[in-house]
């Protein structure tokens, strides 16, 4: 089982938005939500888009390229074309710190 | 949003601005404008799909270039080599910046060349001005432009007409530190009917990237004049610690041969193009490729093959073998030109997954615009025959020695391409890699 | 670019009562029959009256407009062309009443000439110049349409098949290709009108192939079709799509919509001669999703028109499932077929293969584009891609660009392409025993067309190797 690492702090991201981190060699986004904070895969597992850059709406990320959507707390998907659901991570916060665990 | 740096731009008062005489500081201004103005390459599109361009944008924090302990242990074996008589010389270059040769007699009593490349662009300008830029400028990409405002020093070799080199020359290349950016740069001219064999190491570098990585940004532009023979392996093999990329170009003239052997080994991320121009009839390039990936490596490699000319001969054969978690991403392009009738052109790439979490992307492409052509490419991916390592495993041969024995057994058929007189050496570099596998 | 969402998302919201209201009082025959060009909200807001379409629809048109607005043109592929298309300057539904019939002497003499090769009937060569309104055949539909009502098949246009079962189509209208998914797409959704709607019920084999030939009229022919076939589960169905006759249009811009979906253990094949006349950009997104141990065979036969973009995709869903394509192209004079197949392996114990041949002659261009994609969940597939490209003549031009990624280690995938003229040694060999240069060629083109010709229905072979003749021999276009 993998450790939680630290990755970023609260204030740096604003509500209904999100940003992109590298992990080590994982590339995540983190997105701010009514609901809170969730991480996912920053890569779309339709054609290979960055989520980053894409839009939150509600607790749904839209990715840009496409129009595919996806549950940000499971990494479900929610609208086509992706078919495949992206990776969603473990993500606590512990004061002002958001720490996300990535299982190898 | 993107939080990654995408934002970098080239500081006017970089020294290496002014470096070199006027012709050259010129060349680097522009290069450096072109690198300022351009934007970052589109994140997963085209020969970025599968790497984030953001992740080789960096600011230099340090000029740390202690040469390291691996380095010297390098350095000392092939010093060795040279006192044997199994090189005919030795280059080593401590992180685009320092450079030194050693040995060369041979070439320089036949009236060639070697010599750091700023010292060429002063006492060498007829031979540097025409090919320098050539290959690998401003107008191939961002990436290069940097390498082209940016490069300290680097390596120059000139073999004149009809001067055949039979023992290989060794570039020995080390990275830097954590958080340091090396730019080396090759330029290598070929006379006509000239000989030449060149390994081309680029090695060390930080354990990790705890502390920062180490960046290397390296540009090679190889002439081969006609009925040239050259020979070219470039040996990646960096540590863990650092991010490569790499833009080779050679133009291959009339009945000249090219042999390239890119093993590409090490580095956390290492992004590497290289390619070819056939530029006359006879002219005939081959290349053969291999590729290890383990741990969180990823590769992610381009070829093209130019036939800009009729009655030409292109052929490459790219192996990738990956475990763990690594990646590997192909994209190769065999070009025919309208004008280039009487062309043979065929490329192979073969990878092999090792487990599941690896990731192998394979693009090989065709643009064909005359129809007197011969051509054709394969591809095929997939692990290793369940079969084999039973078999193996009922002779009693354990898991892990099994695994390398069938591997072994994927790139022999390459490594028999290659001429035997350097298939030793790169036998002896693949050897070390698959141990570490 | 969240501006433009928000305001997306805000004129939405006000969607309904906005341009319900704005154009209540409008009458849209009267509309089009003014003539209405270009493409906006208000266009598209009489189609659907026109149509008399239930209000969802409505609103998946106005939401899909506003994505063909925002998308700009792709920057791949043939950008030349593409950049050419002057979307304002299209009739997007109906022309005015003056212009819906084209007199017979606007017919290209190359259309003329191949209706007389092949053979065509007077009346139907009337209708295939866009002449006639209707093809004269109503009394094969109706008797079709007997038969497999008594089996519980629905075979009807687009048009009726929302009207009579909007819930089916509202299930799985959009669900394969919505409207983000392209500009095209998202302007198909928009505009579409004609096309075929058909659901097989379970267990149901459809015995003949179904044909959408011989009950379209000039109204539903082409522009922007817009099909949806649902083989629910172990059904078995065979469209065709088309005639290898040229058809005559002067709507440059045609782009159609296919979506299948062959639920569990189902068999949908679907064959497509595409042969639109030389003045006509054809830009197509087909997509099927096959589920559990079902198949889908696309069989894809590119002729005509100046451009075609068009990839048919089988996304495999679900365990066991299958899937062919079949694809070939033939590119001549100031042709430029970029055409392929794309297979995504969405899970295990899946298998998929790909066939496609090109011919190049004259300044033709074909290309390939390809995409084979295994997915982290997909073990124990195999994938096999064959591409074999024909070039004749000095001008000809050839394009293969597969991409192939893989996420997962137990797989088998094979690719393979070849580039080639007609070899000298088979022209040699044939021309010792007696046939002429042109018959020669004519000879080893067919045989290389043959693996797909074979799979068509006799009638439609015949016709495509009487089609081939004529390219061949240079008397067309």
């Amino acid at each position: 089982m993998s450790e939680f690492k630290r990755v970023a702090s609260t204030g740096e991201i604003p509500l209904d938005e999100m940003r992109d981190f590298e992990v080590g060699p994982y590339r995540i986004v983190i997105a701010h939500t009514d609901d809170g904070f969730f991480a996912v895969a920053d890569e779309c597992s339709h054609d290979a888009a960055p989520i980053s850059d894409g839009e939150i709406d509600g607790c749904d990320v839209v990715c840009m390229r496409h129009g595919a959507r996806f549950d940000l707390k499971t990494g479900a998907v929610k609208a086509p074309p992706a078919i495949v659901p992206i990776d969603a991570y473990e993500l606590k916060v512990d004061g002002d710190n958001i720490l996300v665990r990535i299982e190898d | 949003m993107r939080n990654s740096k995408t934002e970098y731009m080239i500081p006017e008062k970089a020294p290496e601005l002014q470096q070199g005489p006027e012709w050259l500081k010129k060349q680097r201004r522009q290069q450096r404008e072109t690198f300022n103005s351009l934007p970052l390459p589109q994140r997963g599109l085209q020969l970025w799909r599968y790497t984030d361009p953001a992740r080789f944008v960096f600011e230099r924090i340090s000029d740390d270039i202690a040469v390291n302990g691996r380095f010297e242990a390098a350095k000392t074996v092939e010093q060795k080599h040279l006192r044997n008589g199994r090189l005919t010389g030795l280059i080593t270059d401590v992180a685009g910046r320092e450079i030194t040769a050693h040995g060369f007699e041979e070439i320089t009593a036949g009236g060639g060349q070697v010599s750091s490349l700023a010292t060429a662009v002063e006492t060498h300008f007829a031979l540097v001005e025409p090919y320098l830029y050539s290959l690998v400028n401003a107008q191939t990409g961002k990436f290069e432009a940097m390498n082209g405002a940016l490069w300290h020093d680097g390596i120059f070799l000139y073999i004149p007409d009809n001067l055949a080199i039979e023992k290989p020359i060794h570039l020995l290349r080390q990275a830097g530190g954590p958080g340091s950016a090396a730019f080396p740069r090759l330029l290598v001219v070929a006379g006509k009917n000239a000989e030449v064999t060149l390994i081309d190491e680029y090695g060390g570098g930080p354990a990790d990237d705890t502390n920062g990585a180490a960046y290397s940004n390296a540009a090679v532009e190889i002439m081969a004049q006609d009925d040239s023979r050259v020979r070219y392996i470039s040996l990646q093999r960096q540590t863990a610690g650092t991010r490569f990329y790499l833009t080779h170009r050679a133009r291959i003239g009339r009945g000249a041969q090219m042999l390239t052997v890119p093993l590409a080994f090490g580095g956390a991320l290492s992004k590497q193009n290289f390619g070819v121009i056939l530029d006359g009839p006879g002219a005939d390039s081959r290349m053969y490729g291999l590729l290890f990936g383990s741990r969180h490596q990823h590769f992610d490699n381009h070829t093209l093959h130019h036939h800009a000319a009729g009655q030409t001969y292109s052929n490459i054969n790219f192996k990738v073998v990956l475990r763990d978690r690594a990646l590997s991403a192909y994209t190769g392009l065999i070009r025919i030109d309208r004008a280039a009738p009487g062309c043979e052109a065929y490329q192979e790439n073969r990878n092999l997954l090792l487990n599941d979490g690896t990731r192998a992307e394979t693009i090989p492409e065709l643009e064909i615009l005359n129809e007197d052509v011969s051509c054709s490419h394969g591809a095929t991916l997939g692990p290793i025959d369940p079969l084999l390592t039973f078999y193996l495993g009922s002779r009693g041969i354990p898991g892990p020695e099994a695994v390398r024995m069938i591997v072994g057994g994927f790139v022999a058929d390459t490594l028999k391409l290659v001429p035997e007189d350097i298939r030793e050496r790169i036998s002896g570099f693949v050897d070390e890699r698959l141990e570490a596998l | 670019m969240a501006d433009a969402v928000n305001k997306q998302k805000q004129d939405l919201s006000s969607l309904n009562e906005d341009y319900a209201s704005r154009y209540g009082f409008r009458d849209p025959v009267d509309y089009f029959h003014k003539g209405a060009k270009g493409i906006n909200h208000e266009v598209v807001e009489m189609i659907s009256r026109m149509k008399k379409e239930p209000r969802w629809m409505t609103e998946v048109r106005h939401q899909a407009l506003d994505v063909f607005l925002s998308k700009p043109t792709p920057r791949w592929g043939n950008t030349e062309l593409l950049g050419e298309i002057d979307y304002d300057d299209i009739y997007y539904f109906m022309k005015p009443i003056e212009n819906q019939q084209a007199s017979w002497d606007d017919v290209p003499e190359y259309i003329k000439k191949t209706f007389d090769r092949l053979g065509i009937p007077e009346a139907e060569q009337k209708f295939l110049g866009g002449v006639s309104a209707q093809y004269e055949s109503e009394v094969v539909y109706h008797s079709m349409q007997e038969d497999l009502k008594k089996q519980g098949i629905i075979f009807l246009d687009m048009d009726s098949g929302l009207r009579e079962h909007p819930d089916i189509v509202r299930k799985f209208f959009g669900t394969v290709i919505p409207a983000t998914d392209n500009k095209y797409a998202a302007l198909n959704t928009s505009v579409w009108s004609g096309g075929s709607f058909i659901y097989v019920p379970p267990g149901v084999e459809v015995r003949a192939p179904l044909q959408a030939y011989f009950r379209i009229n000039a109204e539903n022919m082409g522009q922007f079709e817009r099909t949806l076939i649902i083989a629910d589960k172990g059904s078995r169905v065979h469209y065709i799509e088309g005639c290898t006759a040229p058809v005559y249009s002067t709507d440059s811009l045609h782009s159609a919509v296919v979506e299948l979906i062959a639920l569990e253990g189902a068999y949908i094949r679907y064959t497509t001669i595409q042969n639109w006349s030389r003045n006509i950009y054809n830009l197509v997104t087909k997509r099927s999703t096959a589920h559990k141990n079902a198949t889908v065979e696309w069989v894809d036969g590119n002729l005509g028109s100046r451009l075609t973009m068009k990839y048919p995709c089988i996304q495999l869903v679900g365990e066991g499932a299958r899937g062919e394509i079949l694809s070939v192209a033939l590119a001549g004079k100031d042709q430029h077929q970029d055409a392929g197949a794309k297979v995504i392996h969405a899970a295990p114990n899946t298998s998929s293969r790909i066939t496609s041949k090109s011919i190049s002659k004259d300044n033709g261009r074909a290309t390939y584009r390809g995409l084979a994609k295994v997915h982290k969940n997909a073990a124990n597939c195999r994938i096999s891609v064959e591409c074999d490209a024909l070039l004749i003549g000095e001008q000809a031009r050839s394009d293969t660009y597969p991409t192939m990624e893989i996420d997962n280690d137990r797989v088998r995938v094979e690719h393979e392409a070849r580039v080639s003229k007609v070899a000298e040694e088979q022209l040699f060999y044939l021309r010792s025993r007696g046939l002429s240069e042109d018959e020669a060629r004519l000879l080893i083109v067919n045989g290389f067309m043959e693996p797909f010709t074979k799979e068509l229905p006799l009638e439609y072979a015949v016709e495509l190797n009487r089609l081939i003749a004529l390219e061949m021999e240079g008397s067309v276009g």
